[in-house]
């Protein structure tokens, strides 16, 4: 049946400095950077560029080490689908292991780990609009 | 230069029929039987799964001297590669180059980035007619 994936939603790269790898693709290959954050929790800096309907995003530590030579990979994926419950149960009854769903960084998003059985590839599945959004007071 | 989109992500695995067969099996994707096969100068043969406007390629390696040996002997399966689809690759890697990034010659509609101008990050560029 499948985990009903429509696109890949975000291609993750990771750096130890990931400001550093988003300002150098930024600057060689004209990609806009919309989004800068620290992820709640860990305090991971984060940043995101769109290209076509994927999402690059670039993770790394909160601190890099300054003086450091940058080294960045490519880590792995999140595929968006319509339906975790139904996506999960999938991967679940074809005997994979997947994370509690959780809210993503994204508002009103459901993200889920996929564990193993994936070739190496570390991936995530998100579902938008899954949750309520909450309203920020200004 | 004008990126279009992400063209495909390149994923090493041992066999391409087992790659190919968990991600349709398990996740209900589907190869793409006009495209993929064996590629004598690069030792390898792939597959391509579309997902949404974006491909997933699945590299087998067929020797390995070759970069994608290298890659599955150092770093076993794994994603190898991001492929960004340009509107023209010749004024793409002039403009690359222009910058201080190595990047080599357009050959086929493709050309790949030196991952010394990457910070390390397997980035290739490609023109589809």
């Amino acid at each position: 049946m499948g985990v009903g994936a429509t696109h890949i939603d975000h291609i993750v790269i990771s750096s130890n400095d990931s400001a550093a790898t988003a300002s150098l693709f930024a600057t060689n290959l004209g990609l806009e950077i919309r989004r800068t954050m620290s992820r709640p929790g860990t305090g991971a800096h984060m940043e995101f560029a769109k290209l076509g309907e994927v999402v690059l995003e670039f993770g790394g530590p909160p601190h890099p080490v300054p003086g450091a030579e940058v080294k960045a990979n490519l880590w792995g994926f999140v595929l968006a689908v319509k339906d975790m419950q139904q996506a999960v149960g999938s991967l679940q009854t074809a005997g994979y292991q997947t994370s509690e769903p959780r809210p993503a960084v994204q508002p009103g998003a459901l993200i889920t780990a996929v564990r193993g059985g994936t070739h190496g590839v570390p991936f995530a599945l998100i579902q938008y609009n899954a949750l309520p959004i909450k309203e920020t007071a200004q | 230069m004008k990126l279009k989109k992400i063209d495909h992500v390149g994923i090493v695995v041992k066999s391409l029929a087992e790659g190919v067969a968990t991600f349709e099996n398990n996740f209900g994707f589907r190869a793409n039987p006009a495209k993929g096969g064996e590629v004598p100068a690069l030792a390898m043969r792939n597959a391509f799964v579309p997902v949404g406007e974006c491909d997933l390629e699945f590299i087998e390696p067929l020797s390995a001297d070759g970069p994608i040996g290298k890659f599955a002997a150092e770093r076993g399966e794994g994603v190898f590669m991001l492929s960004l689809a340009v509107d023209d690759i010749s004024a793409a890697v002039e403009h690359l180059r222009g910058l201080g990034a190595r990047v080599g010659d357009p050959n086929n509609g493709v050309a790949f980035v030196s991952m010394k101008s990457t910070h390390g990050v397997n980035l290739q560029l490609v023109q589809r007619s």
